[in-house]
């Protein structure tokens, strides 16, 4: 992953951080340079500082978005008023940090961003004993197949689409439901509640937020 | 700081008092004024009316059927000293029969006639006329009888004389009324001096000179002065607060700080492997409390600057709110916490406030972060949004420990909050508090049905106005060619160029031009048949003109003032007359020499008397009774006076011949049977001069009268703007070049170059012509007895029998 970061102690111990988790960091202090970087060179993720000599990190992320680039980028800024949020997640950003950053949330982010991208880029997902197979619709628990019917299936894949992620019930039932079916909202319920219960025992928590929707997360990543 | 909207000025304040002081006067004075200038409006009209009813009686006089009126000129004339208001008269005998004029003119209740004057106002035919009724007894062989004059003029001149009379007094007042205001003004600002010594003391000051204000202020601000002393005492205790709050924020911080830097320092002298972990763990933690009350005094500062700004906006809070939580809740720390969210009472659209998206969402994050922080790992929050009419209610509950009663009322507290930070309501409570005060809001601390705190705010809602646009529909101009219809009684081939160039000038306009006799074409404005309205009514007769314009026919049409006729050829911009034709003498050259024409129209007499027998037969005129140009011409001589009534009499005795129109007086000069023509219109006379080498015209020295061709826009045109156009066309430049250049009509106004003879010969005699004014005084012989008089005293001196 690449951190963009002008200030050298804030990166060195995150750099520290990350390295002892076992990820490959490299560190760019100037805006212009980072760029030049991000053209040539692909990443896993980017954690990018908004206020960077050269060139601003809104500036360098929307130029890495024109290029349809879409490595998952994650903004940290020491500025915490909503505009701030509102155009970095406007110019492309996936998440949002304010400094002083906690280095274990830092990392909870970082590791559901891999995992996002991890679920949605190749076919196989898996984590602790839950597997899942996009390409044969099929989910595995501990090597046993989890007896999804074909809504869980659906289900399931856009929870991992979207670990981390607030999705609203009527976001759900879009995906869920083609458009002449009437969605029913009780329906989207009952199968979020079959899923969780059949997941049991798997690091996959869909967790549900009554009045706002459901958000999927690995437990074993705390 | 005072917000800018609410404040006043005094000094405003106390002139608007006494401007609506003045106000007031002027209303009552103008009261007075209004009744004064219609008495005195009344008054000037009165004196016409009363002239006119006068003159009218005085003609009063028996004959063997009874009483009857010769309706005098200058009755009418008296009338026309208003130049625009439209004249109705009534002649009769009260109960018994009419004698002459308007028999339904409105009557005034039950008024009978007597000898003095009765004014009135009334309504006729849907216009306010000012009446005058008046009688006079005279002796029949049936008895003493009394004859009514009743004359009636509507009363536009009165009321825009009113208005005249109204306005110039009212705007003297107000300039009375504006320097009176001018010195209390002045009266103001002298007496709020000492208010400005302070403004000046104040404004002066280093921001942080907090002395009082000194000096001895006038009584009436001394409630003020000492108010603002009150002030100043209570802003240094509450800067002294701010010192306090200060000091105890760099106590807390620097404490932590040390604090973390003892525990590093230890850490770092460690020898044992354990104990600096320990240590390190511990100034980890506190780094943690550090931050966090970094970031509230900061969110504290940003919140209390925000709501200085005033910078409230119409904010929907429900999108605001879903967006905060969505955002916390991927906070790792969120998950085990059960978080919900409740708008089941929030009904839609009712959620609209007057607030600031970033001070709210400081507010409700704190919120969350202080259930989170205070309560189990486990906890329950709820947050609910609720409206009803008039207010919006953002509740926060949770499951946690709460706050003891006692404490409530201390929780928000900013200044004391940072004893009972570890217990639980820190600064984040007073960062609500600061928002709900930004925002004029309610915050209610309380005891949550879930076990913990509960913590409302309550924001009153903005009623969101639907501003009902009314649509205005523009109804489509009609897109068919339109046509124009004139009315004339002009021969074709006069008007031709003028229409063909008006045609040119309006695209898609077309000129239906009808042709009529002077008198059935009166008659048809008159009473018009289901066929098409005429747009425009052209004739030569002036008294029928004004007498269709005198019943309100016609509608009114601005000129610009370089365009406009003169005087004697416009009547209330209702009717225009746009020609000059001098009545002429036409004489066959072979019969007459240019030395023995008469000079005068005594002379002509004279001339006729004295070669009776040369020209027996073999003079020529209009028939009067036919031709109404004739009888116009004849009744306008009649008014220059006896020796007119002479001519008549000599012509007659001479054996006049009449004819019906200028072509046929022209044709029977050709062959021979006739020797001149007297009163023969001068256009066409020149016309047909200008193609016969013995034709010659004459004007004589004395006078010589002249008719205008007029034309006005009958209310009932249904294409009035291109009507009015057409009118505008007659009177402009270009119009009167063409009837000058391409007509054998001759233009109104003075031609630049004048090519034909006539016109030369106008040129030269320019003081001798007499135009025949377009007032109500040429009703006089339009009125049916005055008629008939004068047509068998025409008829008499003509010899024929009565």
């Amino acid at each position: 992953m690449l951190l963009v970061e002008d200030n050298d102690e804030l990166a060195e111990t995150i750099i520290d951080r990350l390295r002892a988790e076992g990820h490959s960091v490299d560190r760019e202090r100037d805006g212009n340079e980072a760029n030049e970087l991000l053209r040539h060179f692909k990443f896993d993720l980017v954690l990018l500082d908004v206020n960077l000599p050269g060139r601003s990190g809104y500036d360098l992320l929307r130029s890495l978005r024109a290029r349809t680039d879409d490595t998952p980028v994650i903004i940290l800024t020491a500025r915490s008023q909503i505009d701030d949020r509102v155009l970095g997640l406007d110019a492309g950003a996936d998440d949002y940090m304010v400094k002083p950053v906690d280095f274990r949330e830092l990392s909870a982010r970082c590791r559901v961003l891999a995992r996002r991208r991890a679920g949605s880029a190749s076919n196989i997902f898996s984590a602790g004993t839950l597997s899942f197979d996009r390409a044969a619709k099929r989910a595995t628990i501990n090597g046993q197949d989890a007896q999804l019917r074909a809504r869980e299936i659906q289900l399931l894949e856009i929870m991992l689409d979207n670990i981390g992620r607030m999705l609203t019930k009527e976001e759900v039932a879009d995906h869920l439901y083609t458009f002449s079916e009437a969605p029913s909202m009780n329906a989207v319920e009952q199968i979020v509640t079959r899923l969780r219960r059949k997941l049991d025992g798997t690091p996959l928590v869909i967790k549900t937020a009554r009045g706002l929707g459901y958000m999927a997360y690995l437990a074993d990543d705390e | 700081m005072m917000n800018e909207r609410q404040s006043h000025s005094l000094q405003r304040r106390l002139l608007a008092t006494m401007a609506v002081g003045f106000a007031l006067l002027l209303v009552l004075i103008s009261a007075l004024l209004w009744t004064y200038a219609q008495a005195a409006a009344n008054r000037t009209q009165d004196l016409l009316l009363a002239g006119a009813a006068l003159a009218i009686l005085d003609r009063v006089s028996v004959r063997t059927n009874g009483a009857t009126v010769d309706l005098p000129n200058s009755a009418m004339d008296i009338l026309s000293l208003n130049p625009v208001d439209r004249v109705k008269y009534r002649v009769f005998v009260p109960g018994q029969r009419e004698i002459t004029g308007t028999r339904d003119l409105p009557a005034a209740g039950d008024l009978t006639p007597s000898i003095e004057p009765v004014f009135y106002d009334s309504v006729y035919r849907g216009s306010v006329f000012r009446f005058v009724l008046q009688g006079r007894q005279i002796n029949t062989p049936e008895g003493r009888t009394w004859v009514a004059v009743q004359v009636g003029q509507t009363v536009e001149q009165r009321t825009a004389q009113q208005r005249s009379f109204f306005t110039t007094g009212l705007a003297g007042l107000a300039v009375l009324s504006l320097i009176g205001l001018g010195f209390v003004w002045v009266a103001i600002r002298t007496s709020l001096a000492p208010l400005r010594q302070i403004a000046l003391d104040l404004a002066r000051r280093e921001p942080g000179d907090l002395a009082l204000v000194e000096g001895v202020p006038p009584r009436e601000i001394k409630g003020l002065f000492d108010a603002i002393n009150g002030f100043i005492i209570r802003l240094r205790r509450s800067r002294t607060l701010t010192e306090t709050f200060i000091a105890d924020v760099a106590h807390q911080t620097r404490t932590s700080l040390s604090a973390m830097q003892g525990h590093l320092s230890l850490a770092a002298d460690a020898k044992d492997p354990n104990q600096m972990r320990t240590r390190l763990i511990k100034a980890d933690r506190q780094a943690q409390r550090t931050v966090r009350l970094t970031n509230q005094l900061l969110a504290n500062a940003m919140v209390i600057h925000r709501s200085d700004k005033a910078s409230l906006q119409p904010l929907a809070l429900k999108p605001l709110v879903r967006d905060i939580l969505g955002e916390s809740l991927r906070d790792s720390q969120m998950r085990a916490v059960s978080l919900s969210f409740n708008d089941d009472d929030l009904a839609v659209g009712t959620d609209v406030i007057a607030g600031d998206e970033v001070s709210i969402g400081e507010a409700l994050r704190n919120l969350i972060e202080n259930a989170v922080r205070h309560g189990p790992v486990d906890n329950t929050v709820m947050i609910t949004l609720a409206s009803d009419e008039s207010r919006v209610r953002l509740s926060v509950e949770d499951a946690g420990p709460g706050i003891a009663e006692t404490d409530m009322a201390r929780a928000t507290d900013r200044f004391t909050s940072l004893s009972d930070y570890t217990k639980g309501s820190g600064l984040g409570l007073s960062i609500v508090k600061a928002v709900a005060e930004g925002h004029g809001a309610d915050l209610k601390l309380g005891r949550s049905s879930l076990g913990g705190l509960n913590v409302t705010l309550i924001f009153q809602r903005l009623a969101v106005l639907v501003l009902l646009l009314a649509g205005v529909l523009v109804e489509p101009e009609p897109a068919a060619a339109q046509t124009l219809l004139i009315h004339s009684a002009t021969d074709p081939p006069a008007m031709r160029p003028l229409v063909e160039s008006f045609e040119n000038r309006n695209p898609g306009v077309k000129v239906n031009y009808v042709e009529f006799q002077t008198l059935s074409l009166y008659q048809s404005v008159l009473q018009p048949d289901t066929a098409r309205q005429p747009d425009v009514v052209i004739s030569s007769a002036m008294d029928l003109q004004v007498d269709l314009v005198n019943r309100g026919l016609a509608r009114r049409i601005k000129v610009t003032p370089e365009n406009a006729p003169p005087d004697w050829a416009v009547w209330r911009s209702e009717l225009f007359g746009f020609t000059f034709e001098p009545a002429v003498v036409v004489y066959d050259r072979r019969e007459i020499s240019s030395e023995e024409l008469p000079l005068s129209h005594r002379d002509l007499a004279s001339f006729v008397r004295s070669n009776e027998d040369r020209f027996r037969g073999r003079i020529g005129t209009y028939n009067i009774r036919q031709a109404g140009i004739g009888y116009l011409y004849a009744t306008q001589d009649s008014l220059q006076g006896p020796q007119a009534l002479r001519l008549f009499e000599v012509l007659g005795r001479a054996g006049l011949r009449t004819f019906c129109c200028t072509a046929d007086m022209v044709a029977a000069m050709s062959n021979g049977e006739i020797a001149f023509v007297f009163n023969a219109i001068g256009s066409y006379a020149s016309h047909y001069a200008a193609e016969s080498p013995y034709l010659g015209l004459h004007f004589f020295d004395d006078y010589n009268l002249v008719m205008s061709r007029t034309a006005f826009v009958p209310k009932t045109s249904t294409n009035p703007v291109v009507a009015a156009q057409f009118i505008r066309f007659l009177l402009s430049e270009e119009g009167q070049r063409i009837i000058s250049e391409q007509t054998p009509l001759l233009p109104l106004l003075p031609v630049a170059n004048p090519k034909s003879a006539i016109e030369r010969e106008i040129e030269n005699r320019r003081g001798t012509f007499l135009p025949i004014r377009l007032t109500p005084g040429l009703l006089t012989f339009l009125d049916d007895l005055k008629k008939q008089d004068f047509l068998s005293g025409w008829d008499m001196s003509l010899g024929y029998a009565p």
